[in-house]
């Protein structure tokens, strides 16, 4: 089954984009939201595989919103979007359990990379939540 | 004290005076260019990611666009402090450009301080987000431009906000639209009526009622009678990124008395079935809907129209179209007549060009009672009278060329002519110009056994679609159409624009490419061509056709060579989207060169229209104005501004600021063994070097030739001696050498001394006559050497940068020799550089000290490419 991949951003336009072009180039189920919580809540209802959210929201920091998915899920790989210039909340970001960072303006093969990256990164730690419970 | 040591002592103290200036301002001209490469590597980088392979944000637009402006502004300050303040219009032109790119990027304010009602005096652009695209706009044309636009006020989004919630209608409409389906025509058109149902019969809040009743009186007694009132819709996303074309609903003609109906009407329109649609297809479904509405006093026009400030088409270049009729607008644009069709030049002075006049039977009018509009048979002897003067025709055009420059880009201007004879300007909305590749162009490759069904009519948008007809006769065709298939009707119905998402085709019998739909269909890229006359007829419903609108046929089948040509130009759908399209209206009044290889004498503010001209002017300004400087200064004893006495063909100025020049040696032509400045010994030990030869024409190649030939031709160019100059500014460690040969641009900033870490060297050259992908291929033939070089290496376009820092002298020296030689071999090069292929041979060739480039590939005799001998 096709990867679903939940992006979260306060910009519509962005979103618009992202999805434009990871539906063009992949399979991925592609799910936007201008709303953290929402996106939160999506991971759970569509088992998400990736969230992908911008650093700066009004209604929730990217930070906060990374806490509240490994209190969660800590399966799902967190991928932060940041603006040049804000590198230091990236690695603060990374140090909080953020799989990886993309900073603003970054090229669609980037994105690709990162999210199929992070989808190894998913099966892997699914593969070893799995041999834990068995064992 | 004689007289003599009186004037020795005067002049002396004058020199420093003099030195101390000239210093001050080479800082000035040092800070310039700085700010000059700065804005340069900014708008590469912006040009860079619009070209569509980025992802970014409104965030990232607005701080490239601050930190350009930033720079700008610095470059703009410095030029004053070098001309002594001379260039002040500049100031003016980089503010009002400034106050345009601010209001582009600005983010919407808080909804909490906007009023609900706003006098049109008072509206402007920077209220794009309470009052829409529409009224914004309005505003601009009546309070910027100051040119005549029916007087009113706008009541804004805030108070759309106000009546909804009130009405508890918030959640309601949030919870429709997040349960909003295509596939189900009919249900969505239920759940429409019902919603605008609610909508009409909305309580309108006592405060709002108060504040419109209060700007009305206000208007009524600025005209000195109630007038009755044309209620225009304004769309929070409309005639922006989205035309929103014909979808919301327009009251003309309403007494105040009826005010609130009609009001509540209007909003409810923008959840009618068509504009629900549309924001599905445009997927705005999820953003905030508002809209404003626009109450202006009613205009009883004799006659109105629309104005093209270019041919929607693309296919005409120059001109400007004109569509007018007798009475009020409705009749233009819903195709009710056939409107007169005038063709103005562009270029000023404006003159008629064409004019067709059609018979024009029926008008449209406000009734006088109780406000409405009626249709009324035209007076027979006007029918066949033109609807404009030529005189309203000619103001037109000039409000149009006007409004274009203002806007920064072509236009669809809606006009009114009143009893008096006097014009008004009722909207502007960007006009959508379709541009057809010149490939695109060029006759189909369609071989003879394919089958034409129809030949001829108009192009509404460019392109070729294969797929099977479905007619449309009436609206409840509509719930029907497949995914796929050519929409074939008989008119330009805008209710079509329903289906265009699952449309690859139109083929359509009669209308215009200025209609609403043929608007709608270039918005969604679907090919299409109108008025054929016969669509309807010859075409049958599920019939297999290739559409191919750039030629206006139509064929039987799939024809697969028309489809795989289309295939390869279809342009991205990212660089359709919303976010690019945000960030070309920002870069417009950025990156566009207007200042293209300019005579010295339209060098003039006047002349610069972006950002980006402004740079160029003052960069150009700059460099004459530290000329023109250090002409003065070389008339005195302590500033120097020599020639270089050599054999090479080269006009090099130098202008020693300490420590350059052999002191004993300064004379107004000096030999190249008296510099004594590190760096400028270095670089010229290079350009002097024996291999490089820097005088006359190098063979060209005859596609090369051609290049540079049509390149001239679109540009202006001017070979006066300035501009041929190179000079340079130097101290004993210091360099700053600019060059200006032929085409090209090549400046070198170094520092080189025994300090190591004071040490740099920045290389960057730009330009050529060749076309694009010459000149690009000796850029990266440049950017090649360069990184062999150990430069930190950056192309973008056709400007490579090298930079070097912190080495030893000795090997600073090594490098800026190597940049001289480089300088002069890459001279003319790119129109050498016929494939890219031999991008890989130059560069072996130079490192290897091949400077004459003997054995190239391109000297074979009896080369095609070889010019014939003379």
């Amino acid at each position: 089954m096709a990867a679903t991949i939940i992006i979260v951003d306060d910009e519509p336009d962005l979103l618009d984009l992202l999805k434009l072009i990871l539906t063009e180039k992949t399979d991925y189920r592609v799910l936007t939201t201008t709303d953290p919580y929402e996106a939160l809540s999506w991971c759970r209802e569509y088992s998400a595989d990736v969230l992908i959210s911008d650093l700066r929201m009004p209604q929730l920091e990217g930070i906060e919103l990374l806490k509240l998915l490994k209190e969660q899920d800590v399966t799902i790989p967190f991928i932060i979007m940041t603006a040049y210039g804000t590198i230091e909340s990236a690695v603060e970001a990374m140090r909080q359990g953020a799989f990886d960072y993309i900073t603003k303006p970054f090229r669609k093969e980037q994105i690709i990379m990162t999210i199929r990256k992070a989808l190894g990164k998913r099966q892997e730690l699914l593969t070893q939540q799995e041999s834990t419970d068995n064992g | 004290m004689g007289v003599l040591d009186w004037f020795r002592r005067k002049n002396r103290a004058a020199a420093e005076v003099g030195m101390a200036v000239f210093q001050r301002k080479y800082e000035s001209f040092k800070r310039l260019l700085d700010a000059n490469n700065d804005t340069l590597e900014l708008m590469a980088r912006l040009e860079a990611v619009a070209e569509g392979d980025f992802i970014f944000d409104m965030q990232f637009i607005r701080s490239r666009s601050q930190a350009i402006l930033q720079k700008v502004g610095t470059i703009v300050e410095e030029l004053n402090i070098l001309g002594d303040n001379r260039y002040q219009a500049l100031v003016d032109l980089y503010e009002s450009l400034r106050e345009k790119i601010t209001q582009e990027i600005a983010a919407p304010v808080d909804t909490e301080i906007v009023p609900l009602v706003m006098p049109l005096s008072q509206v402007d652009r920077r209220h794009l987000h309470q009052v829409g695209g529409k009224n914004a706009n309005l505003g601009e044309l009546k309070n910027r431009l100051h040119v005549p636009t029916p007087e009113g006020f706008v009541i804004t989004n805030a108070a759309f906000r106000l009546i909804i919630d009130e009405n508890h209608l918030t959640e309601r409409i949030r919870t429709f639209l997040d349960g909003l389906n295509l596939d189900n025509l009919e249900a969505l058109s239920s759940q429409s009526r019902e919603l605008q149902e609610a909508i009409r019969q909305a309580a309108i809040p006592p405060a709002l009622q108060e504040e419109v009743a209060k700007h009305y009186q206000a208007l009524a007694e600025t005209l000195g009678y109630q007038p009755t009132l044309a209620l225009r819709s304004s769309g929070i996303y409309e005639d922006q990124e989205y035309s929103f074309a014909g979808l919301f609903l327009t009251r003309l003609n309403v007494p105040f008395a009826d005010f609130c109906t009609a009001y509540l009407e209007v909003l409810a329109s923008q959840f009618n079935r068509r504009a629900l649609v549309y924001l599905c297809q445009k997927r705005l479904v999820h953003r905030e809907q508002a809209m404003s509405v626009g109450c202006l006093a009613m205009v009883p026009a004799v006659a109105s129209g629309v104005l093209f400030t270019a041919d929607p088409m693309g296919q005409r270049q120059g001109v400007m179209l004109v569509d007018a009729a007798w009475g009020l607008g409705p009749a233009v644009v819903d195709g009710t007549v056939t409107p007169d069709r005038f063709v103005l030049s562009k270029k000023p002075p404006i003159v008629l060009l064409e004019k067709h006049i059609h018979d024009k039977p029926v008008l449209l009018q406000g009734t006088k009672a109780r406000g409405g509009l009626a249709t009324v048979a035209v007076a027979p002897d006007q029918r066949r009278q033109p609807a404009l003067t030529p005189e309203q025709l000619l103001t037109l055009g000039r409000y149009g060329l006007r409004l274009e420059e203002y806007f920064g880009e072509p236009l669809d201007i809606e006009f009114a002519v009143d009893p008096q004879g006097r014009l008004l300007i009722m909207q502007a909305r960007p006009l959508l110009v379709e541009s057809p590749s010149s490939e695109a162009r060029l006759p189909a490759a369609v071989g003879e056994q394919e089958h034409v069904l129809i030949d001829g009519g108009m192009v509404a948008c460019f392109g070729v679609a294969a797929g099977p007809v479905y007619l449309i006769q009436r609206d409840e065709d509509l719930a029907g159409f497949p995914e796929g298939a050519i929409l074939v009707a008989r008119h330009t119905s805008a209710r079509y624009g329903m289906v265009l998402h699952k449309a690859r085709g139109m083929v359509i019998d009669i209308g215009s490419a200025t209609s609403h739909l043929a608007i709608l269909a270039r918005e969604f890229k679907v090919p299409a061509v109108v008025d054929t006359g016969v669509a309807t007829t010859v075409l049958q419903p599920g019939q297999m056709i290739t559409v191919d609108a750039t030629h206006m046929r139509v064929y039987a089948g799939e024809v697969h060579a028309l489809l795989e040509q289309a295939h390869k130009r279809t342009p991205s759908p990212i660089v359709a989207s919303p976010m690019y399209a945000k960030l070309r209206r920002v870069m417009r009044w950025i990156t566009p060169l207007n200042l293209v290889d300019p005579k010295l004498s339209d060098l003039t503010p006047e002349n610069c229209k972006t950002l980006h001209d402004i740079t160029r002017f003052a960069h150009q300004l700059g460099i004459k104005e530290m000329f023109d400087l250090a002409e003065k200064a070389s008339q005195r004893d302590d500033i120097h501004s020599v020639k270089l006495k050599t054999s090479i063909p080269f006009n090099l100025h130098i202008i020693d600021l300490g420590g350059g020049i052999e002191a004993s040696r300064r004379a107004k032509f000096v030999p190249p063994e008296a510099i004594t400045s590190i760096p400028m010994r270095a670089l010229w030990q290079g350009i002097s070097h024996p291999d490089i030869s820097w005088a006359g024409p190098i063979p060209i190649d005859m596609k090369g030739l051609y290049s540079v030939v049509s390149r001239s031709l679109t540009a202006s160019t001017d070979h006066s001696d300035f501009w041929s100059r190179t000079f340079a500014i130097i101290s004993y460690n210091y360099l700053n050498y600019s060059s200006r040969l032929g085409y090209h641009f090549a400046t070198i900033d170094a520092y080189v001394s025994d300090i190591r870490n004071d040490n740099y060297i920045t290389f960057r050259f730009k330009g050529g006559a060749a076309d694009e992908v010459r000149r690009g291929r000796r850029v990266r033939f440049l950017g090649a050497v360069l990184e062999k070089l150990d430069f930190e290496v950056e192309v973008t376009g056709d400007l490579v940068v090298g930079r070097l820092w912190k080495y030893p002298r000795e090997l600073m020296e090594e490098k800026l020799d190597m940049l001289g030689r480089l300088m002069g071999c890459a001279r003319q090069r790119d129109m050498l550089m016929a494939d890219d292929a031999i991008v890989d041979w130059y560069t072996e060739a130079f490192l290897a000290g091949n400077y004459r480039f003997e054995g190239s590939p391109q000297d074979t005799a009896g080369s095609p490419n070889q010019p014939p001998l003379p």
